[in-house]
């Protein structure tokens, strides 16, 4: 017989690679520890992905050499992915926890407001009560899909610190928030370009592994920038500077124009400042204060302030103008208008909340540059890599396409600063779409990244493309949770998602992304639990599969048995439930622990099984319920019960060790009345037809002594004809071929016999 | 991080995420007020391996409690139950496996490492899972009960393990929780809410045997934990299958006291839970005059964590107050003796959960 061997030894490792048609078949031996020859192979699936592998040899009458050897072996071989994936198996599952709860929630919700609206989601208070609900759980679960926490700030801040690394981004969390920006935040929907912004600006670093960045190069200059001295002579200072400010990260630029060497004390002293004051007019003396809040870092200027600085810096001496040019440069670039409600920490611009006052002030800032770009200082500024640097940032600025182009490095970074200098007033996903196809042919990506993919699906408006890419590059899991982002966001996705395909077995393409990222979690020990969560949502296949799911648990495993039956008390399978318990009561019976076997039989209520196994028991009773030996059973008899209706046929043991009880306490001078009781207990016993008639002979044996009572007959004359009648049955049932002898000496028969008959006698003379 | 306020009193909770299952955790005893010691049971899923492994907690800033990782001993099968000796210097640490061994380890607390002792895995000892050990006051017998129906009585002497076979009910009967209630006394319980009072002064079979009979007519369940108070040890708390707590007195045999269950209709109004309870401890936590009033018939409060994921503190006719209430189910918790106010409990979703009360 082969053994199920669980040792560690015999659980392999197999990676498995997804793109199999790419690569060589690999072989991966497999330890079973048995001589060849191999006889037969027979493979099965065991719980989730573990495939078992049975090995046979010759049966041993073929074979002379195998004297003593198993004749076969059970392996069980753990499959998994080669672990090349963006999120590790611990972290994917405590994603996979964590989501349970705001997608049971929703599922909750849902059920109770289209109860209320009487199935239709669209009538108006229900639509804005439901709405919220998808935008709660849409943040719930984007905020799951970055656990770490950030480093903490330091304190002292770093003013060669360019890039502020936040918590490693992971795609799925990109994806999901573009999800979120297109389909479900429908206050952002007039912001979506700033939106796209700062998407950018968080997620920029997923792309470097594949395409060059601007994040990547500012990383890289970052690097540089510690051993650099003179900033302004390093043409890498320059672009990286214009390419920040062509994806519109401002404060990263303000903060580079700031270790300008013209903000050094040295070149810039008070006597300086006082210079300056007596070369000005007298009109604009208000541009001295501009100059002091200039060289303190102050930003905070009124627009009069930055028209006059303008002019100011017409005036300035070389060194001056230098700096104040950097300067106007600076205040133009953290001035920028934008339309948003509200700047993120750290970020600088002037958030417009109207879409009239946004254009009135984009058309002022504009002026301004211009004015500044037309300025006759530039001649005096006699360094060159400054003049051109920051002809460059004021050529960004002015939405120059060909500068553009040349600062950033793929098509998204270009969609972005075609946003912010450009076309400012794009509006619509149709202009979207078209403005990225354009700088997707400036600038083709060599390897399309799979975030790309979605955002054109997305920006084209084509659902089965968005669906195609979320499901080939996110998995799973993200099909299962963001099928509720489209269905709300969409009519189109709505109807698309939820319409029955016949071709599917009558589900919908919804509860079909369901029901593979509940296959998923069935697959691991730890995650199968949270399975029916999933499988209980999905109406047509739903069930089925939980019931395929709970079968397939191991029963041996009693945690894991307890588990499936608090699932089927959750969900009111009784049926299920007890057919678990019914199989967890045969295999404990199987292997010999005849207490838990009857347990959960009898919680299963199976009558049958209980009856059948009754015999098994009743043959390993036989002497074995000796005097002494009898405690052992005293546990199993308090397990049974008294109640026949649970018990099936061990509902006897209960009595029978009653009996016994009694009978041991009957000693020859006990009084009448206690041997009396005994008796009384040995005539209902034999009555009962539930005692099986193997047990009449030892009973009626083991009874000598109450039917020979010296003092007077203990049974009357109608029951000892009754267990004469017993006696004769059994005689005749002897000459049956399956009759089982009882383990008794050989003149038990006739002894009882006699017994009996004497007793009759006595009997009757005393009635 | 939440911090819940409940009728009387404020709790601190903290969550952290481990990359393993934790089948059962234990504090240790306390070295010093900021550093203290969780030994925990730990089962990696990935390469099947199962070990043993000491945090430590301290108190860094802001009230904050941090846990970081000491050191682990691969074990040679997955854990059933874990049990510490309270002594200060070096604490014993005994486990039971699946396998049916036993196994004894030492910890140093300064340093934060474990030390294996001895084990017991021989042939005669348990077939297959251990579903319960106890460790007994001075730190040197173990008693062990397993799924096989067999108990065995383990002692600690000149540095090795000697066994003593108690009990063999050949399968008839199995075991899932036992308690020391004397130097010579256990109890233990198991299915159909069984629990049996083992006196060694009288060997060959339990002493007193209790077999629930409240659920007739609704199923019957299984004890998962017993636990006795060393100030009254005729009484023996257990939960176990539907929600159930009950306490059984020894001078009043044949009715339990009910604290929690399902099945219990003038209770069900009370009862928190509705699922398996895991595991009982009575709650030293309570004002030292609330104590001493208690009255010597009423079951002093126990803290019980259950399938359905609540960590509550129940009292005899009173209000059970909820300390957590998970998504998913509390394996195991533990009160930590010196300190009760604090509470670790590991969750079934591959994390821990350190509670402070105050």
């Amino acid at each position: 017989m082969p053994g199920l061997t669980s040792e560690p030894d015999d659980l392999a490792m197999v990676p498995v690679s997804l793109e199999t048609e790419n690569q060589p078949v690999v072989n991966y031996p497999l330890r079973h520890g048995l001589k060849s020859p191999i006889h037969r192979l027979s493979f099965s699936w065991a719980c989730g992905n573990t495939l078992r592998v049975s090995v046979f040899r010759k049966p041993q009458s073929e074979t002379a050499d195998g004297e003593g050897e198993a004749g076969g072996r059970v392996v069980e071989v753990k499959l998994s992915n080669s672990g090349d994936e963006e999120v590790d198996a611990a972290r994917w599952r405590r994603m996979a926890y964590s989501s349970v709860t705001p997608f049971a929630l929703l599922q909750s919700r849902k059920h109770s407001l289209s109860a209320a609206s009487r199935m239709s989601l669209d009538i108006p208070p229900y639509k804005a009560e439901w709405w919220e609900h998808v935008i709660e759980y849409s943040k719930e679960i984007s905020s799951l899909l970055s656990d770490q926490k950030p480093p903490p700030k330091s304190i002292i801040e770093d003013a060669k610190s360019v890039v502020n690394e936040i918590a490693a981004p992971v795609c799925l969390k990109a994806a999901w928030e573009l999800l979120e920006i297109f389909y479900i935040d429908k206050q952002s929907q007039s912001w979506i370009p700033e939106r796209l912004l700062d998407w950018l600006a968080d997620y920029n670093s997923l792309f470097s592994g594949t395409l060059p960045t601007i994040h990547s190069k500012l990383v890289d200059f970052q690097q540089e920038l510690v051993g650099v001295q003179v900033v302004e002579d390093d043409p890498n200072y320059w672009d990286a500077m214009s390419s920040a400010l062509a994806v519109g990260w401002l404060e990263t630029v303000v903060k580079l124009l700031r270790l300008h060497g013209s903000y050094r004390f040295d070149q810039l002293s008070s006597r300086e400042a006082v210079y300056l004051f007596y070369r000005v007019p007298k009109s604009i003396t208000l541009c001295v204060f501009c100059l002091r809040d200039l060289t303190t870092g102050c930003t905070a200027m009124s627009d009069d302030k930055v028209d006059f600085l303008v002019l100011f810096v017409s005036h300035c001496s070389s060194l001056a103008s230098k700096n104040g040019l950097v300067e106007a440069v600076a205040v133009l670039i953290s001035k920028m208008p934008r339309m948003r409600p509200s700047l993120r920490e750290d970020n600088l611009g002037e958030c417009y909340k109207t879409k009239p006052d946004f254009m009135k002030a984009w058309e002022k800032w504009r002026t301004q540059i211009s004015k500044l770009d037309c300025s006759s200082y530039w001649l005096q500024c006699d360094h060159r890599q400054t003049r051109e640097g920051l002809k460059n940032l004021i050529q960004i600025m002015l939405g120059n396409p060909t500068v553009l182009s040349n600062a950033t490095f793929n098509w998204m970074e270009l969609f972005i600063s075609h946003f912010l200098y450009v076309r400012p007033f794009t509006a619509g996903l149709e202009s979207m779409h078209n403005s990225a196809k354009k700088c997707m042919q400036v600038k083709p990506a060599s390897i399309p990244h799979k975030l790309f993919g979605l955002i054109l699906g997305i920006l084209g408006e084509n659902t089965e493309v968005v669906l195609a890419e979320c499901s080939r590059s996110f998995g799973p899991w993200m099909m299962a949770h963001a099928v509720e982002l489209l269905t709300a966001g969409s009519t189109h996705a709505e109807i698309l998602l939820h319409e029955e395909h016949s071709k599917l077995g009558g589900v919908s393409i919804e509860e079909l992304h369901r029901l593979v990222y509940a296959q998923v979690l069935s697959s691991h020990a730890l995650t199968w639990q949270i399975a029916p969560i999933y499988l209980t949502s999905c109406i047509k296949q739903g069930i089925r599969l939980l019931e395929n799911l709970l079968y397939k648990q191991p029963v041996q495993h009693s945690q894991i048995l307890l588990k499936s039956i608090e699932i089927c008390r959750l969900y009111e399978l009784d049926t299920i439930n007890s057919n678990i318990m019914r199989i967890a009561g045969v295999h404990h019976w199987k292997h010999g622990r005849k207490g838990s076997g009857v347990f959960w039989l009898q919680q299963a209520r199976d009558e049958f099984r209980l009856n059948r196994i009754a015999k098994q028991l009743f043959d390993f009773v036989g002497k074995s319920v000796s005097d002494e030996g009898f405690k052992q059973w005293e546990g199993l008899i308090e397990l049974l019960g008294s109640e026949s209706r649970t018990a099936g046929g061990l509902e006897f043991l209960n009595k029978y060790r009653d009996f016994r009880r009694s009978l041991l306490q009957v000693h020859g001078d006990t009084p009448t009345d206690a041997a009396r009781n005994a008796a009384e207990a040995l005539v209902s016993l034999m009555k009962n037809p539930s005692t099986p008639q193997r047990f009449w002979l030892p009973l009626l044996y083991d009874s000598l002594k109450l039917l020979m009572w010296q003092e007077r007959p203990l049974v009357n004359v109608s029951q000892t004809q009754l267990l004469l009648n017993k006696l004769q049955e059994l005689s005749m049932a002897r000459l049956r071929p399956d009759f089982v002898e009882a383990d008794l000496p050989s003149d038990a028969l006739s002894s009882v016999r006699l017994a009996l008959a004497t007793n009759l006698g006595r009997a009757i003379l005393e009635e | 991080m939440a911090v819940l306020t409940s009728s009387s009193q404020n709790l601190q909770v903290h969550r952290f995420p481990q990359d393993y299952y934790i089948d059962s955790l234990r504090w240790l005893p306390q070295l010093s007020a900021f550093h203290r010691h969780i030994i925990l049971a730990a089962f990696d899923s990935e390469s099947s391996t199962s070990s043993l492994q000491i945090l430590n907690s301290s108190n860094s800033s802001s009230n904050t409690p941090e846990l970081t990782f000491q050191s682990s001993l691969t074990t040679p099968s997955r854990i059933t139950s874990l049990t510490t000796s309270h002594n200060p210097n070096k604490p014993l640490i005994a486990a039971s496996t699946f396998s049916g061994s036993l196994l004894l380890y030492t910890a140093d607390l300064v340093n934060g490492s474990l030390e294996f002792v001895d084990s017991v895995d021989e042939k005669g000892f348990h077939l297959g899972r251990i579903n319960g050990i106890d460790v007994s006051e001075n730190g040197s017998e173990f008693v062990s009960v397993g799924e096989d129906g067999r108990i065995n009585w383990v002692s600690f002497v000149g540095g090795g393990l000697s066994t003593r076979k108690v009990f063999d009910s050949n399968g008839l009967v199995s075991y899932g929780a036992v308690k020391w209630a004397s130097p010579v006394e256990f109890v233990s319980g198991g299915l159909g809410f069984g629990l049996q009072w083992w006196d060694q002064r009288r060997p060959g079979g339990p002493v007193s045997q209790f077999k629930a009979n409240w659920t007739r007519g609704t199923t019957s369940g299984i004890v998962h934990s017993i636990d006795i108070h060393p100030s009254r040890k005729h009484t023996c708390l257990a939960g176990g299958s539907s929600g159930t707590v009950f306490a059984w007195d020894l001078r009043w045999q044949q009715q339990p006291i009910m604290l929690s269950g399902v099945g219990t209709s003038d209770l069900s109004a009370l009862s928190p839970l509705e699922s398996d309870v895991w595991e009982v401890q009575y709650d030293n936590y309570t004002t030292s005059s609330n104590y001493r009033n208690m009255s010597e018939s009423r079951v002093l409060p126990a803290m019980i964590c259950s399938e359905d994921g609540i960590l509550a503190v129940i009292e005899q006719g009173e209000e059970p107050v909820e300390l957590l209430a998970e998504p998913c189910a509390i394996n195991s918790f533990d009160i930590d003796r010196q300190n009760p106010s604090e509470i670790v409990c590991s969750l079934e979703w591959e994390s821990i959960a350190i509670l402070t009360r105050s």
